[in-house]
């Protein structure tokens, strides 16, 4: 790693040809597939001409800026953006449009484009991260005050819960964001109070964590969670539960927190089961979706007739109907994409996701400032634990929570805030060494 | 010291890593078996367990010092990748395992789910077309100006192909039979895969039957209102060449296809419901699925088992003085030519029908050497044949035949007996065919949407029936019996022509009028069986018909 002059990330640029490769083949055989004919033009590929100057730019600015860090997490994900664009303009043109700014095909080219802008922004910021680390009460209020403001102002745009602020032409979903201003007040506040939580009390034969350091930080938590519960967005609730408990274990390394963790999770699963008839009703959808196939249990009935449908080798792209299953380019894209790509492709999936949260943990675990490795392990949490509830959901592993797939749903504010995610990433891994 | 046990250890973990993984498979296979969802809660229980034994699997080795501070990330990642290997085992169940069974709850009525997926599988096929013997097309797909694919049938003899229906009632009749073929799903090999890949509109097969539309015709005309059937076949081949049913019904108007509007499927509905009212039973395909008395002409089977036992010749002479007192069963004969004459041959009551004389050849012959006889020519079996085929029945109740009197009836063709119009056309090819039966057909062959030849029927013998002695005979009282006998009206210049009509009592309403008979001429050899239902005398008005498709069969040739 020489820091005199540019030195191309070769790797990635080599890794980038895939996912480049990858956009140009699927958008030809969607635009191909609608037309039912050989015939084609430059016109039909025009959105992966755009995604693949993008994606290399990213790459080059890096080169600019001289980015040493990890060359393999960018191509990983471009992949998984690439095919979330292969989807939108996928279902696009099938969907009914919603009367927003832009077809969803569209919507999802620019949200793209901007997610990489703003890493191309964090990129540049965040060099140095004593100042991340620094403003993290700041992160914390920041957060509160977006829980708390969507909760007051919000709009339900249909899902039954307030998640979106209504900001004229585009509405935004600060859920989203507030996940990743938890992980950076966690990593700061866990950071500087280490040694502390480390430690316990002896009373007697029993060793006690030290409370009185965990309680502020519980009740932070808890405040971000039942504002979360009252929202009735179950999904970011379990997301921000596991963040939380992630990150406490990472810090500690004591497995009782863990464990105390997951009792007094469970303890709420089944006060909630019993208070909040949203929880019952999708405890019932998961278990047996069939016994109101074309009401409630619509979704998950027409997800598995998707998959099954899918196969092996699935029916190709634009040759499926993955748009009877309903929401299905956020909740069900994997679905979708398990119904054109057969399980060649869902395994593919799969595989990328394991990939980027393997490459994220062995970059983290390299890196030696206590603090960056603790921010790096929990963005990578975020993106895990998100892929692994919404997979889970989606194949019946559990019941359904309606959050996004990273970099495959649509929706802009999840893509936005993930490319952010990754470029914190990529600096942070700036700081790994052998 | 210390080395050694820790390879001890290392050798305990590997049998230990490899004892979960093994374990973690019988898991999952014996829920596969025993769970029939993904989310059942037994199913989710092992997947926990099996997410336990990968832990277990995947957990570093002692030997491999982590860094302390490294260690609650290698167990966050153990968990992680357990959670994604959790997920991939449910999708791929999903997509490889459940995947029939998912598919076919979908496609039970009574799930109540829409799988817009098979409605437009559907509509990218071409239904095959169904054709008779000179290419007269009378099943083919049509899409109207909505999009929506028809089957629309075409010409009086449609209701051969059965009816296809997706929208409401499935499909009958060859449609049903050959539904593989017609839907091109057995298309296999290097087509059918491009087809797919591809994506172009598939097209079935063609299926080609044996009926000849002009024979097919001339028995329909003339049945014309009356209910009854006449089925026409080549004796040599089996090839069904004309196979008349009548009343009938038109498959147009049951042809519903899936998303049809709402008003064509009651329309369906309400004139499905007015077949099935209709007491004359028109969806009845009576050729194979009507049982009727057959009355004289079951002495064919009498005469066939008494010539085959030897216990008579063509030329043996019975009594026949007018009546026969069997047991508490008195048989008042009307049918001899001369009311003063007492004896006859063999030979000549076959040809004059007499009951007096065939109630004593089948007490002669005894339940049991009839009854062989009978299952030898097909009854009580299910005759082989491109749609199912009702067996016709020697008695209802097992004891009947114990009794002299019953078998006394069943001789002369009263009794219990019920039979199908192509068990006897069959009966009839053995007598031409030394005593073998034909295996009869109705499928000539299938070809490929573009005229290639698929698939051919080679005509194939069913089974022996008799010897060729008795057929021999046989064919000799057939032939007396239009020569001389009752089926003169029969008689076709230049042809030789055997027969036999029945005139069947069938309770308080008139009898079945029957007529089987055979004519050969130039190497060619054609069998019918016609009945008309309650039409009266079988010389009358079942001969006619015969005659005429028999006439019509070797002289077209």
């Amino acid at each position: 790693m020489t820091r005199r002059g540019f030195s191309l990330r070769w790797l990635e640029l080599q890794l980038l040809v895939i996912p480049a490769a990858v956009s140009l083949i699927g958008l030809s055989m969607i635009s191909l597939a609608r037309v039912g004919s050989t015939r084609w033009s430059w016109g039909d590929l025009t959105v992966s001409l755009v995604f693949i100057v993008a994606v290399f730019a990213t790459s080059f600015w890096l080169t600019l800026l001289k980015v040493q860090g990890d060359q393999i997490l960018l191509p990983i994900v471009v992949m998984l953006a690439c095919l979330g664009l292969l989807l939108s303009q996928r279902l696009g043109p099938s969907l009914p449009e919603g009367g927003v700014w832009a077809s969803l095909s569209e919507r999802q080219l620019v949200y793209l484009i901007m997610g990489l802008a703003l890493m191309w922004v964090t990129v540049g910021l965040v060099r140095h991260f004593f100042w991340l680390k620094r403003l993290k009460y700041t992160w914390a209020v920041l957060a509160s005050f977006l829980t708390f403001f969507t909760m007051a102002f919000g709009t339900d745009l249909g899902s039954g819960a307030r998640l979106w602020l209504d900001l004229g032409p585009i509405t935004v979903q600060p859920g989203e964001v507030v996940k990743v201003l938890l992980v950076l007040f966690l990593a700061g506040y866990l950071d500087d109070y280490r040694e502390l939580i480390t430690r316990s009390y002896r009373v007697g034969p029993f060793s006690l964590p030290p409370l009185p350091y965990l309680i502020p930080l519980v009740g932070m938590w808890g405040i971000a969670v039942l504002a979360v519960i009252l929202q009735n967005d179950l999904g970011n609730a379990l997301l921000l539960f596991g963040i939380f408990l992630v990150m406490l274990y990472v810090a500690s390394g004591r497995l009782l927190y863990v464990v105390g963790g997951l009792a007094a999770f469970a303890a709420a699963f089944v006060v909630a089961l019993r208070l909040v008839p949203r929880v019952a009703q999708r405890v019932d959808i998961w278990l047996d979706p069939w016994s109101d196939p074309t009401g409630i249990g619509m979704q998950p009935v027409q997800a598995d007739l998707a998959f099954a449908h899918g196969h092996i080798l699935g029916t190709g792209w634009g040759f499926g109907f993955p748009q009877a299953i309903p929401v299905v380019a956020t909740d069900y894209a994997f679905a979708a994409l398990g119904e054109e790509l057969g399980s060649l492709g869902t395994v593919a999936v799969i595989g990328l996701y394991l990939a980027l949260v393997m490459r994220g943990l062995l970059v983290a675990s390299r890196i030696r400032n206590s603090y960056v490795r603790l921010l790096s392990v929990g963005l990578v949490s975020v993106l895990g634990l998100q892929t692994l509830i919404i997979l889970a959901g989606t194949v019946r592993l559990l019941p359904l929570t309606g959050i996004t797939l990273p970099f495959i749903s649509a929706g802009g504010s999840s893509l936005v805030t993930n490319f952010l995610l990754v470029g914190l990433l990529i600096r942070a891994s700036e700081f790994a060494r052998g | 010291m210390r080395a050694s046990s820790r390879e001890g250890n290392s050798k305990v973990r590997g049998v230990l890593q490899v004892a979960a993984i093994l374990a973690s498979i019988l898991i999952i296979a014996y829920g596969v078996l025993i769970t029939e969802d993904r989310a059942d809660p037994r199913w989710l229980g092992m997947l926990v367990v099996v997410g336990g034994l990968w832990i277990i699997a995947l957990w570093p080795r002692r030997g491999y010092q982590l860094a302390r501070s490294a260690r609650p990330l290698v167990h966050l990642a153990l968990v992680l990748a357990v959670g994604f290997g959790l997920v991939t085992i449910q999708v791929l169940r999903a997509q490889l395992l459940d995947r029939d069974r998912i598919l076919a709850k979908a496609s039970d009525p009574a799930a109540g789910v829409v799988d817009l997926r098979r409605y437009i599988a559907e509509r990218q096929i071409e239904r095959g077309r169904i054709l008779l013997s000179d290419g007269t097309v009378i099943a083919r797909d049509h899409t109207d100006g909505r999009g929506i694919r028809y089957r629309v049938y075409e010409g009086p003899s449609s209701y051969l192909a059965g009816y296809f229906s997706p929208g409401l009632y499935g499909a009958a009749g060859i449609e049903r039979a050959f539904d593989r073929e017609l839907s091109g799903s057995s298309t296999s090999g290097w087509n059918a895969w491009l087809d797919g890949i591809l994506h172009r509109t598939r097209r079935g097969n063609d299926v080609v039957l044996s009926v000849d539309p002009r024979l097919q015709e001339l028995g329909q005309t003339m049945l014309g209102e009356r209910a009854g059937a006449a089925v026409l076949l080549d004796a040599d081949s089996g090839a069904v060449l004309a196979f008349v049913s009548s009343p009938t019904f038109d498959p147009n108007q049951l042809s519903v296809p899936l998303g049809a509007p709402t008003e064509d499927v009651e329309r369906a509905r309400a004139y499905l419901e007015m077949l099935q009212k209709d007491g004359r039973g028109p969806l009845l395909l009576r050729p194979i699925q009507g049982l009727y008395v057959p009355g004289s002409i079951f002495k064919t089977v009498t005469a066939a088992a008494a010539l085959q036992s030897g216990i008579a010749t063509p030329t043996s002479v019975y009594r026949d003085d007018g009546a026969l007192a069997v047991d508490s069963l008195v048989i008042i004969e009307q049918n001899r030519p001369d009311p003063t004459r007492v004896s006859f041959t063999l030979q000549e009551a076959y040809g004059y029908s007499l009951n007096v004389v065939f109630a004593q050849v089948g007490l002669e012959l005894g339940a049991q050497r009839l009854e062989e006889m009978a299952r030898a020519v097909g009854f009580e079996e299910r005759i082989p044949f491109d749609l199912p085929v009702a067996p016709s029945q020697i008695a209802q109740t097992p004891d009947f035949l114990t009794s002299r009197a019953g078998i006394a009836e069943t001789a002369f063709g009263q009794g219990q007996l019920l039979v199908t119009p192509l068990q006897m056309a069959l009966l009839t090819a053995a007598v031409v065919r030394d005593g073998t039966i034909p295996e009869p057909y109705l499928v000539r062959e299938i070809r490929s949407p573009d005229g290639g030849l698929i698939w051919s029927r080679q005509p194939k013998e069913w089974r022996r029936a008799f010897s060729g002695e008795t057929a021999a005979a046989l064919r000799d009282l057939m032939v007396w019996s239009v020569e001389h006998g009752y089926a003169r009206p029969a008689r076709i210049d230049g042809v030789t022509v055997g027969g036999k009509t029945g005139t069947a009592e069938v309770g308080d309403r008139a009898p079945h009028a029957w007529f089987i008979g055979f004519a050969e001429r130039a190497g060619k050899r054609v069998v019918v069986a016609v009945v008309v239902e309650h039409g009266g005398s079988g010389v009358q008005v079942a001969l006619p018909i015969g005659r005429a498709l028999l006439e019509a069969a070797v002289q077209g040739s």
